[in-house]
C-alpha cells in the first residue's frame, strides 16, 4: 500500500441493530501510511465500525473498503492482509501462548514460524508463561497474546481496538514506541482507543465520533497549530452532549 | 433469589429470542402442543401393541434422560464462567463481581430451567393430551397425575444430572462413584433381577398407584413423597458442593500444536484448523465426556431394543441395520457438543470464515465417532449372529451418520444448541432425520424375507440420503458465509 492511496474508504455507511442505528451514514478515507484514531464515547460506534472494517459483522447499506477489497464480501481476504488486535482478550482456552501463535501463524501460512514466534514471545516476555494454558494466564498476558499474534504476520495495515488495555506501564510504553517504528515505517494503523494521552502521541488523523456520526475529522499538525490537544478536542465535541449532573 | 431469578429467565428468553425471534420462540410451545395431541389422539390405536403400562414406563424413561441432558449445570455452568471474558458473559458469573455466592447463582440458572422447560415443554405437552382426550376420552384426573409424574421424572433425571456434574468438578473419582451408584442400581434389575425397572424411577411406581392403574393412595402417597425427597437431596447435594473453579491447579502442558498440525497433513487445506480442534478437545478433557454423551445413548438404545424383545417378548425385528441407522443419527448430539466447547471469538481476527470451521468440525466428527460406531455396529452383529447383514449395516452407518450431522450442520450452523430452539428449524430437522431412519427401519424388517427388494430399497434410500448429503455440504458456504463468529 503506497502512500497516497486509501487504505481504508468508508461511504455512506450504515449499521442498524433491529431499530438501533449504531451508524449513521458515515463517509471518510484513511491515506496509506497513516497512524489514524477513531475517538468517541461509550457507545459511539467505534468498535461496530471497526468489525465493519474487518469483514467480522456486515453493514446495513453504504459501502466499506479495505485495501481495495470489499468489506461485505471479502473479509477473509482483508483478514489475511491485517492484523486485528479485538475489543475483547480471548485467545482459544486449550492452547499455550506460543501454540496461539504457531496456530495462527499456519492458518496465515507463514514463513520461518518458528522464528517469528520466537520473535514475538521474546517481545512481549511470554517465555514466562511457557505450557500454560491461555485460560490460565493473567488479562495482561492474554492481551499480550492477542498483540502478538496481530503482528505475527507483520501486516501493512492493523485495527487496534483498545491495543493498551489491560497492558502495565512497562509494556504499554514498549507497545507505543514499536507503533511508533511502524508509523515511521509508513505502516498504516487504525486505532480505537480511550487513552487520550497515548493517541495524541501516535496519531497523525483523528475522527470523532457520537452516536454513530461523524463529529469532526482532524490532523494533528493543524490542532498543535491552533494550539489544542485531544482530550481538548474530545471534550469541546463530545463533553457537553454526555456531562453529568454536576 | 427471586431478583435473581427473574433476570436469569429474562436473560435465557432473551438469548434464545436473539437467535430467531419472539413470535418463533413462542411457537414452540404450540409445536410441542401439537405433537402431544397427535400422539394423545392416537395413543388407543397403538394399544393393541403396547399396553398403557409399557407405554408410560417408555415415556417416563425418556423423560429421565432428556432431563440428564438438560440437567448438567457443573459442565454447562462452568462453560459460562469461563466465557466471562468473551463477549457472551452471563448472569451465573456475576458471582466474581457482585456480593451473592455461586450457590445462589447455580441454585438460580437450576430453577430458571425447570421453569423454562416445564413452560414450553411439560405443560404445552400436558395440554396436547388434554385436547386429545376429547376424541381419545381420558379423564382428567389421570391426565393430571400422569403429568405429574412425569414431571418428577423430569426433575429426577436433572437433579441427578447436576449432581453428578458437580461431583466431576470436585474429582472424576466422586464423579465415578456418583455414576457407579447408579450403575450398580440399574445391574439390580438387569442383571439380579432383585426388583421391576420402575423401582430405579420412584416417579413411576407413583403413577403406578393412581388412576387409571389403581387407587393405592398409601402408596401413590408414600412414592410421591420418595420422589420427591431424592429429587430435593440431589439438588441439595449439588447446590451446597457447587465451586466457581475446578479443585485443579493450572496444568503445565508440553507444545503439542506442531505436532498436531505434522499428523494432520491428510485433512490438507483443513490440518491447521482440525489440529487445534482435536488439541483443544484432548486438553479439555471433552473428548472423555463427548465419547460418554454418544456411548451413552447406545447404550441406551441397546437396552430399549433388548427390553422390547426379551422383557416385553414384542417380537419387533430390530437388527445390524436398524442398528447402525440409529447408531448415524446419535451423531447431531455429538456435532452439538462439538460446537460448544469454547469460545470462538478469536477466529474473528484470522482468515477464516464459519463454513470453514463448520466443515472442521465435521471432519473432527468422523475421525472421533467412526471407530466407535463401527464398533458397536460391529459388536451388535457379532451378539446377534447378524454376520449375513453388515455388508448393508456398515455403509448405512456411514451414511446416515454424514447425512444426520452434514444436515443438522448446514440447518444451525456453529449453534445447534440455541437454533434446535426454533420450531420452524426443529420441523425441518424432525422431517429430515426421522423420515429416512423410519424407511431404512421398515425396510430392514424384511431383510430375512425378501432380501433383495430390501436391500434394493435400502440402496436407494442411502443414495437419496448421499446426493441430499452431498447438496447440504456444497451449500454451506451459501448459507453461512455471511455469517460471523459471534
Amino acid at each position: 500500500m503506497s502512500a497516497g492511496m486509501d487504505a481504508v474508504s468508508v461511504k455512506d455507511l450504515t449499521k442498524k441493530y433491529g431499530s438501533k442505528v449504531a451508524l449513521s451514514s458515515i463517509t471518510f478515507g484513511v491515506e496509506g501510511g497513516t497512524f489514524f484514531g477513531c475517538f468517541g464515547p461509550n457507545g459511539a460506534g467505534k468498535s461496530t465500525l471497526l468489525r465493519i472494517l474487518t469483514g467480522q459483522i456486515q453493514q446495513t447499506s453504504g459501502e466499506a473498503k479495505v485495501l481495495g477489497l470489499d468489506c461485505r464480501t471479502q473479509g477473509v481476504e482483508i483478514k489475511r492482509l491485517v492484523g486485528i488486535v479485538p475489543e475483547v482478550e480471548s485467545p482459544p482456552s486449550y492452547l499455550t501462548a506460543s501454540e496461539f501463535l504457531e496456530f495462527a501463524g499456519k492458518v496465515r501460512g507463514i514463513d520461518d514460524l518458528d522464528k517469528k514466534v520466537k520473535r514475538w514471545l521474546d517481545f512481549f516476555e511470554l517465555q514466562e508463561a511457557h505450557g500454560t494454558l491461555c485460560r490460565d494466564l493473567s488479562k495482561g498476558m492474554r492481551q499480550k497474546v492477542m498483540l502478538a499474534a496481530a503482528f505475527i504476520h507483520e501486516p501493512k495495515l492493523l485495527f487496534l481496538d483498545e491495543p493498551f488495555i489491560n497492558l502495565d506501564p512497562i509494556y504499554q510504553r514498549k507497545l507505543r514506541e514499536y507503533l511508533t517504528e511502524l508509523r515511521d515505517e509508513g505502516r498504516t494503523i487504525f486505532l480505537n482507543s480511550h487513552i487520550l494521552e497515548i493517541a495524541q502521541r501516535l496519531c497523525q488523523e483523528v475522527i470523532i465520533l457520537d452516536k454513530g456520526k461523524v463529529l469532526t475529522r482532524e490532523n494533528m499538525s493543524d490542532m498543535a497549530r491552533r494550539g489544542e490537544d485531544l482530550e481538548g478536542l474530545f471534550m469541546r465535541l463530545v463533553g457537553g452532549n454526555h456531562a453529568g449532573p454536576p | 433469589m427471586p431478583g435473581l431469578l427473574n433476570l436469569m429467565l429474562r436473560e435465557e428468553y432473551r438469548l434464545h429470542v436473539s437467535y430467531s425471534s419472539s413470535r418463533v420462540f413462542f411457537s414452540l410451545p404450540l409445536y410441542v402442543l401439537l405433537i402431544a395431541f397427535f400422539l394423545g389422539a392416537t395413543l388407543n390405536t397403538l394399544q393393541p401393541s403396547i399396553n398403557l403400562n409399557e407405554m408410560l414406563l417408555f415415556v417416563n424413561g425418556g423423560v429421565f434422560v432428556y432431563g440428564m441432558g438438560v440437567g448438567a449445570f457443573g459442565f454447562l455452568g462452568q462453560t459460562y464462567l469461563e466465557r466471562r471474558t468473551g463477549r457472551a458473559n452471563f448472569l451465573v458469573a456475576m458471582p466474581f463481581l457482585l456480593p451473592f455466592s455461586f450457590r445462589k447463582a447455580f441454585a438460580s440458572l437450576y430453577l430458571r430451567d425447570i421453569i423454562f422447560y416445564t413452560l414450553l415443554i411439560i405443560i404445552p405437552g400436558m395440554g396436547g393430551v388434554m385436547i386429545a382426550s376429547l376424541v381419545a376420552h381420558f379423564r382428567l384426573t389421570s391426565i393430571l397425575l400422569a403429568t405429574l409424574a412425569v414431571f418428577l421424572s423430569f426433575l429426577l433425571g436433572m437433579s441427578f444430572s447436576f449432581m453428578a456434574s458437580v461431583a466431576y468438578m470436585h474429582s472424576v473419582k466422586l464423579f465415578g462413584v456418583v455414576i457407579g451408584g447408579f450403575m450398580v442400581l440399574l445391574g439390580g434389575y438387569g442383571f439380579l433381577h432383585l426388583y421391576p425397572l420402575a423401582n430405579v424411577l420412584p416417579p413411576l411406581l407413583f403413577q403406578y398407584s393412581v388412576p387409571p392403574f389403581g387407587t393405592d393412595i398409601a402408596s401413590a402417597a408414600l412414592w410421591l413423597v420418595v420422589s420427591v425427597v431424592v429429587v430435593v437431596g440431589f439438588s441439595m447435594a449439588a447446590i451446597l458442593g457447587v465451586i466457581a473453579e475446578p479443585l485443579t491447579a493450572a496444568t503445565s502442558v508440553k507444545d503439542r500444536y506442531l505436532n498436531y498440525h505434522q499428523r494432520m497433513a491428510w485433512a490438507r487445506s483443513y490440518r491447521s484448523l482440525l489440529a487445534k480442534d482435536i488439541l483443544d478437545m484432548r486438553r479439555s478433557g471433552a473428548v472423555s465426556k463427548m465419547l460418554l454423551a454418544y456411548v451413552a445413548p447406545l447404550v441406551f438404545l441397546g437396552f430399549t431394543t433388548w427390553y422390547v424383545n426379551h422383557g416385553l417378548r414384542i417380537p419387533v425385528g430390530f437388527n445390524t441395520v436398524f442398528y447402525a441407522a440409529m447408531v448415524g443419527s446419535f451423531g447431531v448430539m455429538f456435532y452439538s457438543w462439538l460446537t460448544n466447547l469454547d469460545s470462538v471469538d478469536y477466529y474473528e481476527t484470522l482468515p477464516v470464515n464459519v463454513p470453514q470451521l463448520i466443515r472442521t468440525k465435521l471432519i473432527t466428527f468422523f475421525v472421533l465417532t467412526s471407530i466407535i460406531s463401527t464398533a458397536f455396529v460391529l459388536a451388535i452383529t457379532l451378539a446377534n449372529g447378524e454376520d449375513r447383514f453388515l455388508w448393508v449395516a456398515l455403509p448405512v452407518l456411514y451414511i446416515t451418520s454424514a447425512y444426520s450431522v452434514i444436515s443438522t450442520a448446514y440447518l444451525t450452523g456453529l449453534s445447534p444448541n440455541s437454533v434446535l430452539f426454533s420450531p420452524g428449524i426443529l420441523s425441518r430437522f424432525a422431517i429430515i432425520s426421522i423420515l429416512p431412519d423410519l424407511c431404512i427401519t421398515i425396510l430392514s424388517f424384511s431383510l430375512d424375507s425378501t432380501p433383495l427388494i430390501a436391500a434394493a430399497g435400502i440402496g436407494l434410500v442411502c443414495f437419496a440420503l448421499l446426493t441430499t448429503t452431498l447438496i447440504f455440504y456444497r451449500s454451506l458456504d451459501k448459507k453461512w458465509c455471511s455469517t460471523g463468529f459471534t
